[in-house]
């Protein structure tokens, strides 16, 4: 317990300069500013805004991606309470009834309960982190390369069984990607592999290229079609401190969100996105009069954004300490600490426990930041939604341009943009969904450098895999998931449940 | 035979073609053995699994009742894909000064609502931003103005 408090002060320590606070503040609300634009969701606005973060040191390069982060997932509720444009797939709860308030007239107070409950949600979740990374930590050293494989291929099935879909092309989807992560040169030998005698394809794909082109780029051409991102807000934002009565109806939910989402956000595959569907089902459940919901009851925005933000959060445990990316965004988080020569993993705090700690602690400061300067500037970032989407997207592709060229000033990077958000807008057209094929991609290559390991160390026998316990368990768990996602019955709720969080 | 599900039908046969790229690319590299595995064995194997699949997919389309195929609105990638690579090919040798404002130019056509008089000045007003900011403000190496031919470089 000492422990905690003391590692938490020397992240604080780290984290409280004046440079990094700064950092932090414009990282939230440049965040903020790309994340609000529509069909922007977290995973663009972070490739986008990546390059920034390159002339700083690596810790204050983190707090500054923190901020980002943070600024990026309140951006995203904010579109999806103004606009009912959810920008990813966790935000389509808050749609339901926070857009219903704002067009009673409530948007601030919904802007507002989102942010207080954020807020509290990333209190409890940073405490959670701060107390879990050094036994998780010490756990993830006893791994060897088949227990990592093994976990990565449980987390993969994770993502499948949680995407939305058919099941069958979200493994489609994660086969493809880790396939993508194979071009570039060979881990060991140093060939290049499909990259057709290109020179710019030498490197292989960029993470933060492949999140602007899936993300970023097809989404406006999506937008383009659709014409929903075409809404402009004319309406006005409203008081933003919620009320006694508000406050009281919404402390309830908001523990229990933050429950459920941090406690779900852990999990490896997205089980953050789980927590914001958990979290509303378990209110409209509990409601002494359900049929409120989906006519704008704050207890349905402060419950699923709680359980959002925790997850958001708590996603973080097995990326720094045991060095997997849960989901598409935190593969994202790795692709930008990869380039600042950080590789996330056990390593990173038992060698430069600073860089943890600071991590650990900006991210709490990101969710003050967010709650006390840019919930007052709401009212700007609405004036941004009333730029038209004609004007708009010709910006976001700019930006999108600018960022790109900017990562290794490479015009070849461009190009490859260009077929991905191509190839993109086609997954769309089948039905594809782009996310398990980012997590493939950036397991992609940890999976192939452990599975060369494993299989190195056990003279080539596959056998390795079950023999070793925690392997086994780990495989077991990823058959057993799988098994239940294509039993009939969960099959046919599983489908439902996904078709309710639409409409 | 009848098509039931022309969209499953279509993504088999994309899968299969991405597997046989990728088998193709990769060729000419060694596979290896499972004690040492090789560059090829992975790109192989998954490009393998991959061609499978859609050799179900294209099954299934014509035995299972699926979707129709979408409808594909060419406008907006069109233009917006070749505004990118016009930037690719112009930021090197013009600088941003120019390849800038000619892409946005031209991604404006990428919807059918828009305005010449607007998305001139928009285009305009959004190359000075962006100098600003990413050049002078955030200091990142992009070339503002190069003259081919001359020693001009900014």
């Amino acid at each position: 317990m000492f422990d905690l408090f003391s590692n938490l002060g020397l992240g604080l320590a780290v984290a409280v300069s004046l440079q990094n606070i700064a950092l932090c503040f414009v990282g939230c609300l440049l965040g903020t500013l790309v994340g609000v634009l529509p069909g922007i969701g977290p995973i663009a606005t972070i490739a986008i805004l990546l390059p920034i973060t390159f002339g700083l040191e690596p810790v204050s390069a983190l707090i500054m991606l923190a901020g980002i982060y943070y600024g990026a997932q309140y951006g995203g509720s904010t579109t999806a309470i103004l606009l009912s444009i959810p920008g990813e797939t966790s935000a389509v709860v808050t749609t339901l009834d926070g857009h219903q308030m704002a067009r009673q007239g409530r948007a601030g107070i919904a802007l507002g309960i989102a942010a207080i409950g954020s807020f509290f949600a990333g209190t409890v979740s940073t405490l959670i982190i701060a107390a879990l990374a050094d036994p998780l930590t010490r756990l993830a050293l006893v791994f060897g390369p088949a227990e990592y494989f093994s976990l990565m291929v449980m987390g993969l099935i994770f993502a499948v069984v949680l995407a939305r879909g058919s099941i069958f092309k979200a493994i489609t989807m994660v086969l493809i990607g880790i396939l993508l992560s194979t071009i570039g040169p060979d881990l060991t030998t140093g060939q290049l592999r499909m990259t057709f005698g290109i020179p710019w394809m030498a490197d292989g794909i960029e993470i933060a290229i492949l999140g602007m082109g899936m993300f970023g780029i097809a989404e406006v051409f999506r937008n383009l079609e659709a014409r929903t991102a075409g809404t402009v807000y004319r309406g006005r934002i409203g008081r933003l401190l919620p009320g006694r009565d508000d406050l009281a109806q919404s402390a309830k939910p908001i523990l229990r969100g933050t429950a459920v989402g941090a406690a779900l956000g852990i999990l490896p595959g997205n089980g953050a996105v789980l927590g914001a569907f958990a979290s509303y089902t378990i209110e409209k459940k509990l409601a002494a009069d359900p049929s409120r919901f989906g006519r704008g009851a704050i207890e349905g925005v402060a419950g699923p954004e709680s359980a959002n933000n925790a997850g958001a959060q708590t996603s973080f445990i097995p990326l720094l300490t045991l060095g997997i990316p849960p989901n598409a965004v935190m593969a994202i988080m790795v692709g930008a600490m990869t380039l600042h020569g950080i590789v996330p993993g056990p390593t990173v705090l038992t060698r430069s426990p600073e860089l943890f700690w600071g991590l650990v602690a900006s991210m709490w400061i990101g969710n003050l930041m967010l709650l006390i300067i840019n919930l007052p500037l709401v009212g700007l970032w609405v004036k941004f939604l009333q730029v038209p989407y004609r004007l708009m997207f010709v910006g976001i592709v700019i930006f999108c341009c600018i960022g790109v060229y900017s990562i290794n000033r490479e015009p070849g990077d461009i190009i490859i943009l260009t077929a991905l958000a191509m190839f993109g807008y086609a997954l769309s057209k089948f039905n594809f969904e782009p996310a398990p094929m980012t997590l493939g991609f950036v397991l992609g290559r940890m999976m192939e450098e452990n599975l060369r390991q494993a299989l190195i160390i056990s003279h080539g026998s596959f056998t390795t895999f079950v023999e070793r316990p925690l392997s086994a368990f780990l495989l077991a768990v990823a058959v057993v998931l799988l098994v239940i996602a294509l039993s009939p019955a969960i099959k046919r709720s599983r489908e439902k449940a996904f078709v309710e969080s639409d409409e | 035979m009848t098509i039931r599900s022309p969209q499953n039908l279509i993504a088999g046969l994309a899968l299969i073609a991405i597997a046989l790229i990728a088998i193709w690319a990769v060729s000419d590299l060694p596979q290896g053995s499972l004690r040492i595995i090789g560059p090829a064995m992975m790109p192989r194997w998954l490009a393998i699994i991959v061609g499978v699949i859609g050799l179900l997919f294209v099954i299934g389309g014509f035995v299972v009742d699926g979707e129709p195929l979408e409808r594909w609105h060419l406008r907006g990638p069109f233009f917006i894909c070749t505004g990118m690579i016009l930037f690719a090919l112009t930021i090197r040798t013009f600088g941003f000064l120019v390849a800038g404002p000619l892409t946005m130019l031209l991604v404006g056509y990428g919807t059918t609502e828009v305005r010449r008089v607007e998305l001139i000045v928009f285009a305009a007003a959004m190359t000075a931003f962006c100098i600003i900011l990413f050049v002078y403000i955030l200091d990142q190496a992009i070339p503002v103005l190069t003259i081919p031919g001359t020693s001009i470089k900014f």
